[in-house]
């Protein structure tokens, strides 16, 4: 039995938005410690991995662990009803059919309730390591989704270039070609806008633009992202939700011939 | 609407009450069917009036059948025609009234004026009476299981009829007819078949396995001297004798023949193209004068020759030309003696199969290649050429014939269609549940990207 609260209703609607364009069906593992999701996009060259963490909800119980198979254009149909300060709660069997959303109004006079047809899916779950990249950036989320969808105008793929100087995105294309380079930024009055750079060596990876503008959906979930690369591993950005509940993705670099 | 439906509604109801009551009271009815509905059999004229129809034991089957017995002129098979069933058919049957009948069969009464009127008979059976050598009805007298030939005895007509008394209530019966004429014709009969001893005023006889094999052939050759009945000449002389046509053997023939070059040619090409051709050539002109060919196939295989980098390609379409060519003519034609050998032997089955209890057929067929008079030695060898030559012919075929594909039932499609369905069904339930970023994400072009678990291992 699950019984999920979340008062932070929005983020559920975010998260959901941010991964259904990347992914159709996935089943959200319930369990003690939340509420995970892992999958693939259809070429299985990216994956989204998000953990919403037990402490997000208020409350949060779930018995045994519970996958819940969910259709995201689905869910997003019911998201839609969903008003900035609802409350929303998640409940569900231990072999559940359905997903029972209710949406409750903070003023608590009106109550919407939704039952969610659930689906079983097929999934592997991969074993992700935890990884010391070679360059760690932070900034501004919408920074870095107006980098990406600036280039996306020039190129289908971009080349990220992490050295001591900053860090550069630059594309090559039919028209011509163009780059974006940050430095090093601190702002103590709006820490928001810092970008912050580390490195340990010097990274040089091509990605392909239509993903990453992809992975932007998220944006809204947070106003920090955090870029990890180094070479010959997926490419990791990782939007903060609240606390440690995180959403994050994976992207396989370009390799060999460009273009 | 609801109204004229229901007008109608009665009506129809109406016009059903008028049918059932006209036919309760219906002018004429219909008698019910009888228990012994009459037959309609031809009888032979010469038969006379003694005959009699009785029932006999069948050598082949060893059942009682009825047979037609006249003391003068012997005996007589049923043949029952019918008609098909998809062509129902009926007899109608009646009696001249204006003609008083004469009690025409002697000392029996006709009971048939009273009783027997005019007659629709259910099925149009008709039964035409045949002459039958009385021969094939004594047969089964002559089977005593425990002998050989070398320890039969010789014993008296009556004894060899009283073997099957059991089975053939009737014989006994029409043994005393006509003065033992009946008899006398069946003891004639047996003498055929047996070796004979006078003893006395009595004759005593011993089954002999040749005699009737003699027998049987003789009748058998009679049988074949014209042409078979059509549909058995077709089954059984014309078709087991055909040869299949020349165009697939010849195309045997010349793939052998460019496999060989082709071989030949392959280990000569490391040393030169010029001696290549040079010793190809020869070969084919070859194989093609001993096959007796036309000057087509020389031509197409000079050409074929002549171009020393021949490729696969232009080999088959040189065979196919040539099969064209020479296509529909027969590999062999069955000689006039071969086609009368295979006629006689088609007779004698036939006969064996019919007319001879199965114990003795498998000794008539050793007795066969024994006799003079039949040598089925051409037949033979022509069989066995043929069968060498169809052999061929279908290795030919299953090795070229890749075009052919195989036919689907009904079934199957059916299970297509319903696979089909449900694929379009399933892609169109996806369809909707996929996104507008999903879809676009598939045009993507991931080349170069390597999947994820490439770099991720699997969860056990």
């Amino acid at each position: 039995m699950l019984e999920a609260r979340l008062s932070q209703s929005m983020v559920l609607k975010k998260v959901v938005d941010a991964i259904k364009d990347l992914v159709q069906d996935c089943n959200f593992d319930c369990n003690d410690s939340g509420i995970a999701l892992q999958a693939m996009d259809n070429s299985h060259v990216a994956l989204v991995s998000m953990m919403l963490k037990a402490e997000s909800f208020e409350p949060y119980r779930c018995d045994r662990n519970i996958a819940l198979g969910v259709n995201l254009v689905s869910l997003t149909k019911v998201l839609r009803a969903l008003q900035n300060d609802d409350l929303v709660t998640l409940k569900a069997e231990d072999a559940p059919d359905s997903l029972n959303i209710t949406f409750e109004s903070s003023t608590a006079d009106r109550i919407s309730e939704y039952d969610l047809k659930l689906m079983d899916i097929d999934q592997d779950h991969l074993g992700i390591p935890d990884t010391e990249y070679a360059a760690t950036v932070t900034m501004p989320s919408s920074e870095f989704k107006r980098i990406c969808t600036d280039l996306q105008a020039m190129s289908e793929s971009v080349t990220i270039e992490a050295t001591k100087d900053g860090v550069k995105f630059s594309c090559a294309g039919d028209i011509g070609n163009g780059a974006v380079t940050l430095r090093n930024y601190q702002n103590v009055e709006k820490e928001h806008t810092n970008v912050d750079i580390e490195l340990t060596e010097p990274v040089s990876l091509t990605f392909s633009l239509k993903y990453l503008v992809n992975f932007c959906k998220a944006q809204p979930l947070s106003d920090r992202v955090k870029i990890c690369l180094s070479n010959e591993v997926p490419l990791l950005v990782e939007y903060l939700v609240t606390g440690t509940s995180y959403l994050r993705f994976y992207l396989a670099p370009k390799i060999g011939d460009e273009e | 609407m609801a109204r004229t439906r229901a007008s109608k509604g009665n009506d129809t109801a109406s016009k059903d009450k008028a049918a059932a009551t006209s036919a309760s009271q219906s002018k004429y009815t219909i008698s019910a069917p009888s228990n012994n509905p009459p037959k309609v059999f031809i009888l032979p004229m010469k038969a006379t009036d003694g005959a009699r129809i009785v029932s006999l034991l069948h050598p082949r089957y060893a059942k009682p059948t009825r047979y037609l017995v006249c003391p003068e002129t012997g005996f007589y098979e049923f043949t029952r025609i019918t008609a098909p069933k998809s062509t129902p058919r009926s007899w109608l049957i009646t009696t001249d009234d204006r003609k008083p009948q004469k009690a025409d069969t002697g000392s029996e009464p006709v009971e048939a004026d009273a009783s027997f009127g005019t007659y629709v008979t259910n099925g149009a059976e008709l039964f035409v009476a045949t002459p039958i050598d009385p021969l094939f009805l004594i047969l089964p007298t002559l089977i005593d299981p425990s002998s050989k030939s070398e320890k039969r005895r010789y014993i008296s007509g009556d004894d060899h009829f009283d073997r099957i008394q059991q089975e053939s209530p009737h014989l006994w019966e029409i043994l005393r007819w006509g003065e033992g004429r009946v008899r006398d014709l069946l003891e004639a009969r047996l003498g055929a078949v047996c070796d004979t001893v006078d003893a006395g005023d009595e004759r005593m006889f011993r089954f002999s396995e040749d005699k009737l094999t003699a027998e049987v052939l003789s009748k058998a050759r009679r049988m074949s001297t014209r042409t078979l009945p059509r549909s058995m000449e077709e089954k059984f002389v014309v078709k087991p004798l055909e040869a299949p046509v020349l165009g697939v053997k010849r195309e045997t023939t010349t793939t052998i023949t460019t496999a060989s070059t082709l071989a030949s040619a392959e280990i000569i090409q490391d040393d030169s193209s010029n001696s290549d051709s040079a010793s190809g050539t020869p070969t084919l002109k070859i194989e093609a004068s001993e096959s007796g060919s036309s000057i087509s196939l020389t031509d197409s295989s000079t050409s074929f020759a002549s171009d020393a980098s021949t490729t696969a390609t232009s080999v088959i379409a040189s065979e196919e030309s040539i099969a064209i060519a020479e296509a529909l003519l027969p590999a062999m034609v069955a000689s006039p003696e071969v086609i009368s050998l295979q006629r006689l032997r088609t007779a004698f089955n036939f006969i064996c199969s019919s007319y001879v209890p199965s114990s003795l057929v498998t000794i008539l067929q050793s007795k066969l290649p024994a006799q003079p008079e039949a040598d089925f030695g051409p037949l033979d060898t022509y069989l066995s050429e043929l069968n060498r030559l169809k052999q061929e012919a279908v290795i030919a075929r299953s090795a070229g014939d890749y075009t052919r594909k195989r036919v689907m039932d009904d079934e199957e499609l059916a299970e297509r269609a319903e696979k089909k369905r449900k694929k379009e069904e399933d892609d169109k339930r996806k369809k909707i549940g996929e996104s507008r970023g999903v879809r676009d994400l598939k045009k993507v072009n991931t080349a170069g990207m390597k999947k994820m678990s490439d770099f991720f291992k699997k969860k056990a």
